[in-house]
């Protein structure tokens, strides 16, 4: 029979404490660089709606040069990169390209408006379409990623969790913010 | 509704209850006598109470029967008529139900022991196909006694089953459920930004995204409201190019109620019934241009 001193039973005991807070540690680890690679991913959905949704509305621009040369040239120039979304760009950049090409959408609605004749152009249709499909892909990566970056902000900040994300140096990461008003205004009517 | 066609209706269906009744009572009396009579070894009253309740039964049966027979006349000659001045391109089969595939292709309904459907219904309302139909799921459970085995089913669902046709292309499959989970694998659970959304509905989807893009805040707010509205559980399946809804709510839709005069209430209940599926339609946005083939 082994007999175990008192000093041995702390020692067991602290050993035992020790092994179970670095599993912990390393669950919280994994599931935050888990979350992580989720936001990245997510993140890279938005680079591909954004993409998407750039095609879309330069072929839309397109087909309505023949109708209002002048807006859709001035439209144009409105979007910063006429090539799509470089490789560096940041959150704060495809916010940006987001906004800008949430007003070409709105000066195509304006165009439309008036040249009524383009309204019932197959291929202008087809595109209106083919837009607000892409929009709606758009919020939805947007909604992914913003969902995602909750879950992970949670743990970043909630006690004791918080002390491995310090640990590993992860930092809060940032929403993408979309203005309720600049999504409203780009709604395709059918 | 012609006034007179639902009196001669109430008048058949009073004289089957009334048979039901007469064979009720008999058949009651009939094995009260004969059990008196048997305690009390008392033969000439036990033959008596033998002939009251065989009378007894003969009358019970040949009033279920004609209850029967007319719920059936009632859904081909009268429900018929009325659900096509509802939804003029419908089609109503009351002897017809969506076969076992069409049903597990929700693909969170668990394999019953044994399947029974009816009441099919299918067709177009703008430009949305459908098909619907009550369906009833059995398991079966055995159960060991000294005096031998017990095999009897118990029912895990009753209610309604539709498929509609969903036009919008997404990447995997997508369920909302009430209760259940997905019978197939690669299913993952999925957070949405709603809390109570989240509360009331489990969201499982093969692609995160998918979740987030066919269930939009407006969608969200529409699968609570329907669910407000029809009481019982609801699941919905989006697979491929349909949504499958169930409402598991322990009810067997459009069959005339024994003992309760077919009057305007019952009629409108069973318009409504029939209108669940415009609902779901027309709240769930599925005509919506976006979704529609090009």
């Amino acid at each position: 029979m082994f007999l175990v001193t008192t000093g041995g039973m702390i020692g067991i005991i602290l050993g035992g404490l020790l092994i179970v807070i670095i599993l912990w540690y390393i669950g919280v680890m994994n599931s935050l660089r888990q979350l992580e690679l989720k936001v990245q991913e997510a993140e890279s959905g938005i680079d591909v709606a954004l993409t998407k949704r750039f095609d879309m509305l330069t072929k839309m621009l397109q087909t309505t040069k023949g109708y209002a040369k002048h807006e859709t040239e001035t439209l144009e120039k409105v979007v910063k990169w006429r090539s799509g979304i470089p490789a560096d760009a940041t959150l704060k950049d495809k916010e940006e390209f987001f906004g800008q090409m949430n007003k070409v959408a709105q000066g195509i609605n304006v165009v439309v408006e008036k040249y009524p004749d383009l309204k019932a152009n197959t291929v202008f249709i087809e595109l209106q379409s083919a837009i607000a499909n892409t929009e709606e892909h758009l919020q939805a990566a947007r909604r992914l990623y913003n969902a995602n970056v909750t879950r992970i902000n949670t743990i970043i900040v909630t006690f004791p969790k918080s002390i491995v994300a310090n640990a590993i140096h992860m930092e809060r990461k940032a929403y993408f913010e979309a203005e309720e008003s600049k999504r409203e205004d780009v709604k395709m009517e059918f | 509704m012609e006034k007179n066609n639902l009196i001669i209706f109430n008048q058949n269906k009073k004289a089957a209850e009334k048979n039901i009744i007469i064979g009720g009572i008999g058949l009651a009396i009939g094995i009260v006598v004969f059990a008196l009579s048997y305690m009390n070894s008392v033969v000439p009253t036990l033959v008596i109470g033998v002939i009251i309740a065989v009378v007894g039964l003969v009358f019970f049966i040949k009033g279920s029967s004609s209850f029967s027979s007319l719920n059936k006349r009632f859904k081909k000659d009268v429900l018929s008529k009325m659900f096509k001045e509802l939804i003029p391109d419908i089609e109503y089969r009351p002897d017809y139900g969506l076969n076992e595939g069409t049903v597990y292709e929700t693909d969170f309904l668990k394999r019953a022991d044994r399947f029974h459907s009816e009441d099919y219904l299918e067709g177009k309302i703008e430009d949305v196909e459908f098909v619907s139909s009550d369906v009833k799921l059995e398991e079966r459970h055995v159960q060991h006694t000294k005096n031998g085995t017990r095999t009897y089913y118990v029912t895990y669902f009753l209610g309604r089953v539709f498929r509609f046709a969903f036009n919008k292309e997404f990447i995997g499959s997508l369920q909302v459920l009430e209760s259940d989970r997905p019978k197939s694998r690669g299913y993952k659970r999925v957070k949405l930004e709603s809390i109570d959304f989240n509360k009331k509905f489990k969201t499982y989807a093969t692609e995160d995204i998918t979740a987030f893009y066919i269930l939009t805040p407006d969608i969200m707010e529409a699968i609570f409201n329907l669910e407000k509205r029809h009481p019982g559980r609801i699941g919905l399946s989006f697979h491929g190019e349909h949504l499958y809804v169930t409402i598991n709510n322990n009810k067997d839709t459009f069959e005339i109620k024994l003992f309760r005069e077919i009057d305007d209430s019952m009629i409108r209940e069973f318009e409504k019934d029939l209108l669940v599926i415009k609902d779901f339609i027309m709240t769930l946005k599925l005509n919506n241009n976006l979704f529609k083939k090009k």
